[in-house]
């Protein structure tokens, strides 16, 4: 496991995002545009300058309206983005929970898809077979795991990703908006396995748009709020904010 | 950069399996027959170009099918390679978007997938072969080498098309035209004989006559292939691997952004 102090490291990151106006997909648009030297799209600032440290151990949370850049954030913790501008600093590994499920295939059984989504998550074959009678148990799929996915419910295809996600055993796990999905039941049970992670020192860091949960969750919030962190600390004071926010017709207007 | 390549190949083999696996229970699934259309299906077109060729339509070729299966099978194995590795990359686009992974896995799964079709494909060519009395030749040993050179060269090829399939969407469309010209314009269905020899330097041209070379000679004609026949492929193959996995890797970030 990681031991650096700080697993996870923002200095000054920008997002930068080109957005097709005009959408030139084809080689027939792409060499009119380049006969005419004129550009069809636009820079979209996703993340604006944002810095911040989160240390080992460490359950941080991030809030904000739709479309404010947390996602964003979370891609670039997982490295699926690297920053425009910037720099990105992530030790240890990491399980990404940003939608569960990415990569699982429906023709696949429940069991052929264990074994694809912990090699996608990093995981080595065997270190998979050690795993899969823990998986399968968590999921609770029963007889179903010899069936393909695409005959499970969604609230079974939840549980069977949750698992594989968490069984992956990270330094740092990414939670994203997950816990608004599957039965009461399931869901204490999904929040009982964070708190395992939190207990076990471990980061977590999550976006939620359930607020009790995240002050209860978390030791710290962060704001964004339009690609830029706006507030950042106690919980209870961060939410506070954010209900200003949201009650501020003006600020629903800049959006 | 080929050993880069090399090292990954060896380091994410496990993952690179698990996705060629999938693609082929895919393929195969729901169907009743499942697997053993991958053997069927080259056999029942192996059996229908026997009866056309050898019954219809006859040409001044002895055993005309077993001499254009000999190189049909490879180039079945490039197009189809081709054909799926082009959208491997635009196809896996979902998953670049959420989970940090190698992107060089998904073209090279595409191939190894259709590498595992082309040799069970093999053994209803042998079969057929023996069937027709025609020899089973000695040289069929030497096939590891011109498929070494084939796999090489499918795979560069799959690199270069899967980038640019990214930032170009015809290309996909491209490609399958661009198959059935090279299909004619290689000496598959006939042999360069019959062309013109002031034409020949045209047809030399083609990489993938140097690629299929080793095949024909080894299965039809019985002869081992010459040790310039054998580098040829070699170069071939490796240069078309390293063209496109250049290419592949100086693009490989920008992927999920145009995914």
């Amino acid at each position: 496991m990681s031991q650096h102090p700080y697993p996870i490291q923002f200095e000054d990151v920008v997002q930068r995002f080109r957005v097709i106006q005009e959408r030139h997909d084809t080689l027939r648009e792409a060499f009119a545009r380049f006969r005419q030297r004129r550009t069809t799209y636009h820079e979209f600032e996703a993340v604006k300058h944002v810095s911040f440290q989160i240390s080992k151990g460490e359950v941080v949370g991030i809030i904000g309206r739709n479309g404010s850049g947390k996602s964003t954030i979370l891609k670039l913790v997982a490295g699926v983005y690297a920053p425009t501008s910037g720099r990105v600093q992530v030790h240890g590994s990491i399980a990404p929970l940003i939608e569960l499920g990415a990569g699982f295939h429906h023709e696949l059984t429940g069991r052929e898809n264990i074994l694809l989504n912990g090699l996608l998550l990093g995981l080595s074959k065997r270190q998979v077979q050690e795993r899969e009678a823990r998986i399968i148990e968590f999921a609770e799929l029963g007889e179903f795991i010899d069936s393909p996915i695409k005959q499970y419910s969604s609230g079974m295809y939840m549980r069977l990703a949750f698992s594989v996600a968490t069984e992956v055993d990270p330094d740092i796990l990414i939670v994203d908006e997950i816990l608004s999905v599957g039965d009461g039941g399931f869901r204490e049970k999904c929040l009982d396995r964070i708190r395992q992670f939190r207990n076990s020192g471990k980061t977590i860091l999550m976006v939620s748009h359930d607020m009790t949960t995240m002050s209860t969750f978390c030791n710290r919030l962060l704001l964004i709020h339009h690609g830029q962190l706006l507030e950042e600390g106690d919980p209870a004071r961060v939410v506070h904010r954010y209900g200003e926010l949201l009650a501020n017709p003006q600020a629903a207007m800049a959006y | 950069m080929i050993s880069e390549f090399v090292r990954d190949i060896y380091r994410y083999r496990a993952l690179i399996w698990a996705l060629a696996q999938k693609e082929l229970r895919v393929r195969y699934k729901r169907s009743i027959l499942g697997f053993l259309w991958a053997l069927l299906n080259p056999a029942l077109m192996m059996l229908v170009l026997t009866l056309v060729f050898g019954t219809i339509m006859r040409f001044s070729i002895d055993h005309y099918a077993v001499f254009l299966l000999s190189m049909l099978l490879p180039w079945t194995f490039f197009s189809q390679s081709l054909a799926y590795s082009v959208e491997s990359i635009v196809g896996n686009g979902e998953l670049l978007k959420k989970v940090k992974v190698a992107r060089l896995v998904f073209p090279v799964a595409s191939v190894v997938s259709n590498i595992i079709n082309f040799l069970l494909s093999l053994l209803p060519l042998m079969l057929l072969i023996v069937l027709m009395r025609f020899p089973l030749h000695w040289t069929w040993f030497y096939l590891p080498v011109p498929m070494l050179g084939l796999f090489l060269f499918t795979l560069g090829a799959s690199f270069f098309f899967a980038t640019v399939n990214v930032f170009y969407r015809d290309v996909s469309h491209i490609v399958q035209i661009l198959l059935s010209a090279w299909f004619y314009f290689s000496p598959i269905i006939y042999s360069l004989d019959f062309v013109p020899a002031k034409y020949h330097w045209i047809f030399r041209l083609n990489p993938l006559l140097y690629v299929l070379n080793g095949f024909r000679l080894s299965i039809y004609y019985g002869l081992m292939p010459s040790l310039q026949s054998m580098v040829l492929s070699m170069a071939c193959g490796l240069a078309s691997l390293a063209g496109g996995f250049a290419i592949f890797r100086r693009y490989q970030n920008s992927f999920v952004y145009y995914v």
